[in-house]
């Protein structure tokens, strides 16, 4: 299967704080999908809180979204969600 | 003479008391009791070489560790209520994090590869971590590794064997002091005696004030070094709503607390329903009444006693919260949070407002040099020290101007003497306008811009300025203060100010004749606006919007709606007639007792 991507704006006046972070790291954990996050040259998997938390992905900042895995499209649904959402998941 | 940290509003009689300290009321409520310190022992994780057969079991017992810690953290979410989201969700990710690759798979890594003692393994992994957000430059994601020392802290102290749980054994309600709190403690001292808390840390982002709060503790934070100067068994009354704490307090000071305790509590019952009515007089006239507040988290209290809108919003916070000077998208997250939750009510941003000298003490780094000066409340301050550092000036009007796509935001200029300070501040606006337009950035179309009216020369000209800006408010603590030429912090003429001096009515009256005479609204923001004594005269006088203390807004609310409009305006006119303060007040005093039911000394 092959992966699926997505490009996101992070939504969330105080960028991808803990709340966001969380959120996301449920996602990776709920989903048969391995979740990559891509910034500025680097790259984390979604399922680490810290490692999410430790990109300082700020309010207005753009992420690259990879997954793959049996559930890949309806997670990066939900993960593209929490990332461009206003408010607090 | 201009006090900065005004949230303590002693009565405005004003007698100092010599054992209060004045922290940051996070939550309130009043209580007297026993304090329990506590003092956290850092675990100063020694490095222990251990033979390659033990390792096996090294790992084990750090596994164990984190699924006690796990354990404990979820027996404690399973204590409260679905309803205390925030805080269930801080102990959400606090329990990811325990079990996030960066801090488990990364310690067992280094006691395989390093043959070390589990303690020595997570203290190298902590290191890691702490070395990755130390790169990171937005403060509040960088404070997020509070959080995840917190969660190691917790498997530390079950790996060292201390006792867990049970922080407080005291069989008595206790208030608790320490360092600092994390939100867990926060919650779980909660299940134990607590009567309130007090802390040395705690700010903008602090879990802690937010759990307090929701679990409805009284709590004091920002009380530095109060761990040196208080010990287990002492006696304190905390203050919650003031953020004031009486250390070992005299028999008289606990009688005057037991009875405003008490008061409290019953007011509190008795004024709930007004929280949700309209803020008018009983004939129909509305008078807007809004809340003063210096932080973001204040603004769930906002909320609680149906404050319509923020009269004020003291802007220091931010500048003085932490070392570095903030930048601008720093501001414009806390404006945009600040005008969101307020919106659709009208959010009065006062532009900053503090003496040139304290505040570059703060930033050493800072480019210019002031010297000491000899008298700050005649000084370089408020708006001639934005004037001066233009750049600073410009940042917090570009954050305010990029919020207010997302509320109704009015823009306060304190301490305006003078037309050429508003043309140049106005003309510092159109800048930054133009400028953000250029940028394609979107600003709101309708907002406000507004002067402080709080020396005489502002009153006087008050005609003047009314042409030209949207609203006027009077800042009365400080117009007496700069008009009666009393320094409050001086106890040799402290009692001579007086917020019933003739002068300083006529000036008031004054001021909103020529707000009215141009159609604009004017407000009243200083510890006046929220005494009833003091409010009913100035509803009296016509004054429009009174900005207030959130928690007295329901105590001014019941006076409002009290009395007709007519009744209001014939007391104002009354009261305009009096030549001397005592003459004035004892007026006021013998009209409320005879037309208001309610208590009113409570101030």
């Amino acid at each position: 299967m092959s992966p699926v991507t997505g490009s996101y704006i992070i939504g969330n006046a105080k960028g991808v704080h803990g709340r966001v972070a969380t959120k996301l790291a449920e996602i990776a954990l709920e989903f048969e999908a391995d979740v990559l996050l891509l910034h500025n040259g680097s790259q984390v998997n979604c399922d680490s809180i810290l490692d999410v938390l430790s990109m300082a992905l700020v309010h207005g900042s753009e992420v690259q979204v990879i997954l793959s895995g049996q559930q890949a499209q309806p997670a990066l649904v939900k993960i593209g969600a929490v990332l461009t959402a206003e408010n607090d998941p | 003479m201009k006090s900065e940290k005004n949230k303590a509003t002693p009565s405005l009689s004003g007698d100092a008391t010599s054992n209060l300290l004045q922290g940051i009321g996070v939550s309130p409520g009043i209580v007297i009791g026993r304090v329990v310190v506590i003092k956290r022992h850092t675990c100063r994780a020694g490095r222990y070489h251990l033979p390659p057969d033990y390792i096996p079991k090294e790992v084990a017992r750090f596994h164990q560790a984190v699924t006690q810690a796990e354990n404990e953290l979820v027996k404690l979410r399973e204590n409260f209520a679905d309803d205390l989201a925030d805080a269930l969700s801080i102990i959400d990710s606090h329990i990811l994090m325990l079990k996030d690759r960066m801090i488990y798979d990364q310690t067992i890594r280094f006691i395989k590869s390093e043959n070390v003692n589990a303690e020595w393994a997570l203290a190298q992994s902590l290191n890691h971590i702490k070395n990755r957000f130390d790169k990171i430059a937005d403060p509040y994601i960088k404070e997020r590794y509070t959080d995840i020392k917190h969660v190691a802290d917790r498997v530390f102290s079950i790996l060292f064997g201390h006792e867990p749980s049970q922080l407080v054994k005291e069989n008595e309600p206790v208030i608790v002091v320490a360092n600092d709190f994390s939100p867990e403690d926060t919650m779980q001292l909660h299940t134990e005696n607590l009567l309130g808390f007090l802390s040395e840390k705690g700010g903008v982002t602090s879990h802690t004030a937010i759990v307090a709060r929701s679990l409805n503790i009284p709590a004091v934070i920002g009380l530095t070094h109060i761990t040196g100067s208080i010990a287990t068994g002492d006696t304190i009354i905390l203050d919650g709503g003031l953020g004031q704490v009486i250390m070992k307090p005299d028999p008289e000071q606990v009688q005057v607390y037991k009875q405003k305790a008490l008061q409290s509590g019953a007011l509190a019952d008795e004024l709930a329903p007004y929280v949700h009515l309209a803020s008018e007089t009983f004939d129909g006239y509305s008078v807007r009444l809004s809340a003063n507040i210096e932080m973001i988290e204040e603004l769930q209290t906002v909320h609680r006693f149906g404050s319509e809108g923020i009269g004020l919003f003291r802007s220091e916070f931010d500048f003085f919260n932490q070392q570095r000077q903030p930048g601008e998208d720093a501001l414009l997250v806390t404006y945009r949070q600040l005008l969101e939750t307020m919106s659709p009510h009208p959010v009065t941003v006062r532009t900053l407002d503090v003496g040139g000298d304290k505040f570059l003490d703060h930033l050493p780094d800072h480019f210019s040099q002031l010297d000491p000066e000899r008298n700050p409340a005649l000084g370089l301050r408020s708006i001639r020290f934005s004037l001066h550092e233009v750049e600073l000036f410009t940042m917090q009007l570009r954050a305010l101007l990029k919020a207010s796509v997302y509320g109704r935001l009015r823009i306060l200029l304190p301490l305006v003497s003078s037309l050429p300070e508003l043309h140049q501040a106005k003309a510092i606006l159109r800048k930054v306008s133009s400028a953000l337009e250029k940028e394609g950035v979107a600003y709101g179309t309708g907002i406000e811009l507004g002067v402080m009216v709080e020396v005489p020369s502002a009153v006087i000209l008050a005609d003047v300025f009314s042409k030209e800006v949207d609203f006027l408010a009077i800042g009365t603590n400080d117009l007496i203060q700069y008009s009666l030429a009393i320094d409050r912090s001086n106890q040799h003429v402290a009692h001579m100010y007086d917020p019933f001096h003739p002068a300083v009515l006529r000036m008031i009256k004054q001021t909103v004749d020529a707000g009215h005479a141009q159609g604009i609204s004017v407000s009243v923001c200083g510890e006046m606006a929220g005494d009833v004594l003091c409010a009913i005269v100035l509803l009296g006088l016509g004054v429009d919007e009174l900005s207030m203390r959130p928690a007295v807004i329901p105590h001014i609310k019941r006076l409002l709606r009290h009395f007709h409009y007519e009744q209001l305006q014939q007391l104002g006119e009354d009261v305009l007639r009096c030549v001397d303060g005592e003459q004035t007040k004892n007026f006021v005093k013998a009209y409320l007792s005879n037309h208001y039911p309610y208590q009113c000394n409570c101030y």
